[in-house]
């Protein structure tokens, strides 16, 4: 899959919040504070519809933060994004699922108690016999049932988690309920992808297969955006990259040229210029932000107690 | 001696076998028993019976069983005359569903006992077909005879056990009722003697609300140090604070002076916490048990004590030693001896207990392993000693809080597990884990109580503070001192 | 020596205090069971139901039917009130909220101003009238030996192991449709599924309410052979059920049953055992201290089946959502 060209993507001369020819999200004026610490402050982003954009930034710079406000998990303080044309703003978690933005989580939510084949399938939209009424006439929802269990099927299979289909989530290792969670999230036909670190925990030899797929989600049509710590795995796959720092957007633009922003180092490294951004990341990386994650969580916390 | 309030001779023993053999059988069969028989129509079978009647007479200041007091049923042809057994409970089997009229015969109550007021005596009862030991309670009230002004309500809570056989039974030791404070503590206060109308009630009430609260804080405090340093809510922490109380009450009964029965409380109480954190949290620690499998563990650990208490202290109530003459008079209010000093002692420790948790470095540490034991094991500090101190110091000020509240209120197999959810209230308003929020709390929450009795009526004081409770945890789940957190 | 009470103990496998008792651990199955709400408030379910059962029929001369829609619908209203404000808080939240709210309905319905309507400490009698009058079976006994009943019992022996079956066939139902499996992802981790575009608060409150429901009926239940008696419905109903629930498997849908009959059997035989052992001498007890044994087995049985075996009878290991 060639990447998409920096010419259909944007609308304008690259800088934080240009605009796009073709955005499927846009984000006014998003504010979170945690107390008295501001966790995200985003003025202006667009995300270009039909490619892969990532979303990086140092530890703590608001990545999951800002992933958790766009997909309604988390409510901000002032702030509208419009999806699709439509205000997503105060709407639940579970109807900006509905409307085709699905998200997967930093921390993987395969349901491990559950059979794979029930995890796919909880995934399904327009099921009625998720009615309690109609639950109790198969009959009714019998039908679905069938479709989107071959559904479910197919997709299992693209992932290569066919064999597994009647083990307990629990049993998988941790790069396949990776894979079983994209594919789950699938099951909806969604328009956006949001993946919250793919990468984290996966073994390195699964990695190749992860990104195939997810350039497989754009060669469907799907839009994907991705928090990722990896930059050669930003390299590899994104055609857009998003820079995070300190709850801001800092800088914007197609890979290749990105990294060499100077607002991208100064965010990433301070004074050291002369490392290469690609060769201090990877799965140390990964462990340090999941560390800095609790850090942050506390300073959070302090911060909300002070500030009282 | 045993704990049991009446001496019994031997006859008695005799026929408390029959009773209890008939009143086992009555559990199994579902049915009533054991009755005694003198009639002027044929005494009907209540085992055999489809409709029977459970009377049960009782003293209203000790709820002691009054024997052998004879009483009559009357109607729908059926006229006869029973005696109550050595428990004052008697079964009476009826010829069909109607309406009776049971009388108590005021000659054979003992004058020691009092009399039945004539407000609930004799009493009309409805009985519909197979309603089997439809229940009859009299109270007897002491000193003024009959008189329509000191009626308590004719029916307590420690009626029937909430086993669900058909029956009243099973023994006469099982309450069901689990919220009744019951407390007689208003009676230390007298309102309304000074005729000092709504401010004096209302101080008398606050005063009485704040020396409940800081015995609360000695209970509640440990719960809160146990949630904060292993996420336990422990269902059993009300057992540790009647331990406390039995404590006391076994050392007064063996002739030990008062203070030497609080020492006792002290010092057995925590022996026992750690009796509980060595042989039943650190092994469930140990195997990982999940949060939700220990709240339950901590439920079953807490029915299977109480009983135990039961078992060998008996159903009834169990007076400390106390000297009821007021000690000191602060306007409308008058307390005892027992009163003040149990606020002073209170107050005591709870300063100390604040000492320790501020500047020593147990104190230091335990409030480390509440805000993240992680990171407090990183950093060297034996995250279980820590946790075993805790359970020892918390069963100690629970036990420390059983005798105060016994001495303060009443003491019974149920005080402590009676107060539980106050405990909860009170962690959960000053905030989950945080001990001094738990001060602050059940001070709040005592006074709270009590004032509310202004405007409603006393017996809903209890379901008060549990509003409270689900209120604050709507509006504020943080508490009035706890951190914020992020919920939902 | 009189071993009836070994038959008497048997006939507990039928009684209608066993089905009261594993309805209202069906609804408890419903909600944590399958759910994973932490209600610790199942006896105030009962209470409701049973309140309002009988009030409806004694003081507004009700029929049957509306007796029974009053005690639906206040057992409805119970859980919506419960769960509106609880269902997006915390798990351990809601168990000291259902607790609490138990106990509020335990204590205000026995406050003596409200003796008019709900018959103070004393409770309410004959809350069977209508029910009994509709009793198909003619007048008579039935069965044999120790284990015989007259019409109504035979006839409240019916109707409660029926909607027993009812109860049963229904969560089987729903917890084998897709409905059965979003409730078992919510009780895994409900940020899952609400990920997946499901409705995690409708899903849960549909669980509280028919949950509840299952409690109010088994409330009415409960109080057909017997009177209504406020402190029946204390704290430790809540916890009986708990231990009937995980005897017989917390996440299965008979195991209520099993549970609830094995609770009540061990319980009948226990006192026998008892009574035998003392009459006899056999014991050095008395009489009185074996009233408290049952509920210290009880508790001792609670605490060790939750970790040494949480599945239960008839539970899966792998389906065991609360021990880690």
């Amino acid at each position: 899959m060639p990447k998409t060209p920096v010419d259909q993507i944007v609308a304008g001369p690259i800088e934080p919040g240009v605009k796009k020819k073709n955005p499927i999200l846009v984000v006014d004026g998003v504010r979170r504070t945690f107390g008295g610490l501001t966790a995200v402050n985003v003025d202006h982003v667009e995300i270009p519809a039909g490619a892969v954009t990532a979303l990086i930034g140092p530890n703590g710079a608001g990545k999951t933060t800002f992933f958790n406000l766009l997909t309604g998990f988390d409510k901000p303080n002032e702030g509208s994004w419009n999806f699709k044309g439509e205000n997503l703003a105060g709407v639940p978690a579970f109807k900006v699922a509905r409307r085709g933005m699905v998200r997967t989580f930093q921390l993987t939510k395969a349901l491990s108690l559950m059979k794979v084949i029930d995890n796919m399938l909880l995934g399904a939209t327009k099921q009625p016999g998720e009615n309690m009424f109609r639950a109790l006439f198969p009959f009714t929802w019998k039908q679905r049932e069938a479709d989107v269990e071959e559904r479910a099927q197919s997709l299992l299979a693209r992932f290569k988690l066919d064999a597994k289909k009647d083990d307990y989530a629990g049993s998988l290792s941790g790069g396949q309920r990776k894979l079983l969670e994209m594919a789950r999230a699938l099951m909806s036909d969604p328009d956006l992808v949001m993946l919250d670190e793919p990468m984290a925990g996966v073994n390195p030899a699964l990695t190749q297969s992860l990104l195939h797929h997810i350039l497989d989600l754009k060669e469907q049509g799907m839009t994907v955006l991705f928090v990722e710590h990896d930059m050669h795995v930003v390299q590899e796959i994104a055609d857009w990259v998003i820079v995070m720092a300190e709850g801001k957007v800092v800088a914007e633009g197609p890979p290749s040229t990105v990294m060499s922003d100077p607002a991208v180092i100064d965010a990433y490294l301070g004074a050291h210029h002369d490392t290469d951004l690609g060769t201090i990341s990877g799965q140390l990386e990964v462990a340090e932000e999941m560390e800095s994650d609790l850090i942050r969580h506390e300073v959070e916390e302090e911060a909300a107690h002070d500030g009282k | 001696m045993t704990a049991t309030s009446h001496p019994r001779s031997s006859p008695h023993r005799l026929r408390l076998l029959l009773a209890g053999l008939v009143a086992v059988f009555s559990v199994l069969f579902g049915f009533g028993g054991s009755a005694a028989w003198a009639a002027s129509s044929a005494p009907i079978d209540p085992t055999t019976a489809q409709e029977s009647l459970a009377v049960w007479l009782r003293q209203a200041s000790d709820k002691a069983g009054i024997p052998d007091v004879s009483f009559s049923v009357k109607g729908s042809g059926f006229d006869a005359t029973f005696t109550t057994d050595a428990e004052g409970r008697a079964t009476v089997g009826l010829p069909g569903p109607g309406t009776y009229t049971v009388e108590i015969d005021g000659s054979t109550v003992p004058a020691t006992a009092g009399a039945v007021p004539s407000a609930s005596n004799p009493r009309e009862i409805d009985v519909s077909a197979t309603n089997q030991n439809v229940p009859v309670n009299f109270l007897a009230v002491a000193g003024d005879a009959g008189g329509a002004a000191a009626t308590p309500a004719p029916a307590t809570s420690a009626s029937t056990p909430a086993t669900g056989t058909d029956t009243g039974a099973g023994g006469g030791t099982t309450s069901g009722g689990s919220a009744d404070t019951s407390d007689p503590a208003t009676t230390t206060v007298d309102a309304a003697a000074g005729g000092t109308g709504f401010w004096g009630i209302a101080f008398s009430k606050l005063v009485t609300g704040l020396i409940f609260g800081l015995l609360l804080a000695l209970a509640a405090i440990g719960a809160s140090l146990i949630y904060g340093t292993t996420g336990l809510n422990n269902f059993a922490h009300g057992e540790l604070v009647t331990f406390g109380g039995l404590v006391a009450f076994t050392a007064a009964t063996l002739g030990a002076p008062g203070w030497l029965g609080i020492l006792l409380a002290i010092v057995i109480g925590g022996a026992f916490g750690l009796v509980q954190d060595t042989f039943i949290w650190r092994p469930l620690r140990k195997r990982r048990v999940g949060l939700i499998p220990l709240m339950i563990v901590s439920i079953g650990l807490a029915l299977s004590t109480r009983y135990i208490y039961v078992f060998f202290y008996g159903g009834d109530r169990l007076a400390l030693p106390n000297d009821p003459s007021p000690f000191l008079v602060l306007g409308p209010v008058s307390l005892r001896f027992t009163d003040v000093m149990g606020a002073v002692v209170a107050a005591v420790v709870l300063v100390a207990v604040a000492f320790v948790l501020l500047k020593t470095k147990l104190g230091k540490a335990t409030r480390a392993v509440s805000d993240n034991p992680s990171l407090a094991a990183a950093s060297g500090i034996n995250v279980d000693s820590v946790i075993r101190s805790v359970w020892i110091g918390s069963a100690a000020l629970a036990g420390l809080a059983g005798v105060l509240v016994g001495y303060y209120q009443s003491l019974r197999w149920d005080t402590g597990s009676a107060i539980l959810l106050l405990i909860f209230a009170a962690v959960t308003l000053g905030g989950l884990g945080s001990a001094f929020g738990a001060l602050v709390g059940s001070i709040v929450l005592g006074v709270f109580m009590n004032l509310a009795t202004l405007v409603i009526p006393e017996n809903l004081k209890y379901a008060a503070a549990l509003v409270v409770l689900i209120v604050i945890l709507l509006f504020r789940p943080q508490g009035i001192l706890g951190k914020r957190e992020r919920i939902g | 020596m009189d071993f009836n009470f070994i038959w008497l103990s048997l006939g507990e496998i039928a009684s209608p205090t066993t089905a009261a008792y594993a309805l209202a651990t069906i609804g408890l199955v419903v909600h944590f069971g399958f759910t994973g709400l932490l209600n610790f408030g199942q006896a105030g379910f009962m209470a409701v139901g049973g309140y309002a059962f009988a009030i409806a029929t004694l003081k507004f001369d009700a029929p049957l039917p509306m007796a029974v829609l009053a005690t639906i619908l206040a057992s409805a209203l119970f859980a919506l009130i419960l769960g509106i404000p609880t269902l997006r808080l915390r798990a351990d939240y809601l168990s000291i909220v259902t607790i609490a709210a138990s106990e509020i309905i335990r204590l205000s319905v026995k406050t003596s101003e409200l003796t008019d309507i709900t018959g103070g400490a004393t409770g309410l009698n004959g809350a069977a009238k209508t029910f009994n009058a509709i009793n198909p079976f003619p007048k008579g006994n039935y069965g044999f030996g120790v284990l015989t009943y007259t019409a109504d019992q035979l006839w409240v022996r019916v109707v409660g192991w029926t909607l027993v079956a009812l109860a049963c066939l229904v969560v089987f139902l729903l917890v084998r449709s897709p409905w059965g499996r979003v409730v078992k992802g919510i009780r895994e981790d409900e940020d899952a599924v609400r990920s997946l575009g499901k409705n995690v608060f409708s899903y849960k409150m549909q669980a509280l309410i028919f949950g509840g429901v299952l409690g109010g009926l088994a409330g009415m239940l409960f109080i057909l052979p017997r009177s209504l008696q406020p402190d029946n419905y204390g704290t430790q109903l809540t916890f009986f059920l708990y231990t009937i629930m995980l005897l017989g498997g917390a996440t299965t849908v008979f195991g209520p049953v099993i549970g609830s009959m094995i609770f009540w059997v061990t319980l009948s035989l226990s006192d026998g055992l008892l009574a035998l052992g003392i009459n006899s001498g056999i014991l050095p007890i008395t009489s009185v201290q074996q009233g408290p044994v049952r509920f210290i087995i009880v508790g001792v049985a609670l605490a060790l089946l939750v970790v040494f075996r949480p599945q239960g009878i008839l539970g899966n290991k792998k389906e065991v959502f609360f021990s880690a």
